[in-house]
């Protein structure tokens, strides 16, 4: 049976977290760069639209609005893929926490 | 030493709250999953069979490619709505601190949905059913193919991002 080394467990506690939040930050980054230029590129399109004609009366009305849904849903989106990041760090920390309390302890402990 | 005390309270707390591994959203689900990835595809026909230019005299050939796609969005919309939401009490709180570091006003959005796939598929729906009437009316032409599309791309990215984001 070890003792459990406080400075030790931060350590790991941190290396697991930062990773998983290091894996999520680019995934979250990568997905809010590709819609903001998405919702972008569709604000240039109605406008484009409507200087030619082809987007007028009640379809540019209709995809006015939608723009604004648009990124209101996104950041619903984004909200809750951060959730699921959250849920993933704090995982994370628990299942390190456990592991050196059952190294330490010569118990084999599972999480509940 | 005193972050070794706070290290080691941290984890009695812990303890004693149940140190539990926890869930914040819905379980992954790989039948929705496909189900997108089947939508995706449907789309893409639609689009591909589209074109630049739609003339409303060939409407009625695409039309049960709309019908077709705007039905089985309904349907995974019901099942993506069926999964229980894991510990709602902690989710709000989740949610609020979310909002407090400047992911901000989602708690006052009056759509705010904990099923952020639910929303984008609903409004993808709403927006095919827009285009279906459209190009009912008077065809799709020039700008407004990719005024329909960019968006029904825009919700599809969103919904299929964050089903795949629940595999954990």
């Amino acid at each position: 049976m070890a003792a459990l080394d406080p400075g030790a467990l931060v350590a790991q506690i941190e290396a697991a977290m930062t990773a998983k939040v290091g894996q999520d930050v680019t995934a979250l980054e990568g997905f809010a760069s590709e819609q903001l230029n998405q919702i972008a590129q569709e604000a240039a399109t109605i406008a484009a639209g409507a200087l030619d004609g082809s987007i007028t009366g009640d379809n540019q009305t209709f995809l006015l609005g939608n723009l604004a849904e648009e990124t209101r849903s996104f950041v619903n989106t984004l909200a809750g893929l951060a959730v699921v990041s959250a849920e993933e760090v704090w995982n994370a920390a628990v299942g390190v926490i456990w592991a050196a309390i059952n190294k330490a302890t010569g118990l084999a402990l599972t999480v509940p | 030493m005193r972050r070794a005390r706070k290290v080691m309270a941290a984890c009695a707390v812990t303890l004693a709250l149940g140190g539990c591994q926890t869930m914040l959203a819905a379980a992954y689900d790989p039948t929705i999953a496909t189900a997108l990835s089947t939508a995706n595809s449907d789309i893409q026909a639609l689009f591909v069979s589209i074109g630049t230019d739609a003339p409303v005299s060939t409407f009625g050939a695409r039309k049960p490619a709309y019908d077709h796609i705007i039905a089985e969005l309904d349907a995974v919309l019901i099942e993506i709505k069926a999964r229980p939401i894991p510990n709602p009490e902690v989710l709000a709180k989740v949610n609020q601190a979310l909002e407090a570091v400047h992911v901000g006003g989602i708690t006052v959005d009056p759509d705010f949905s904990s099923y952020p796939s639910a929303r984008s598929v609903a409004d993808m729906v709403k927006v095919l059913t827009q285009m279906e009437n459209a190009d009912q009316q008077a065809g799709l032409h020039k700008e407004l193919i990719p005024g329909f599309e960019q968006p029904v791309i825009t919700y599809l990215t969103q919904a299929i991002t964050y089903e795949n984001f629940l595999k954990r």
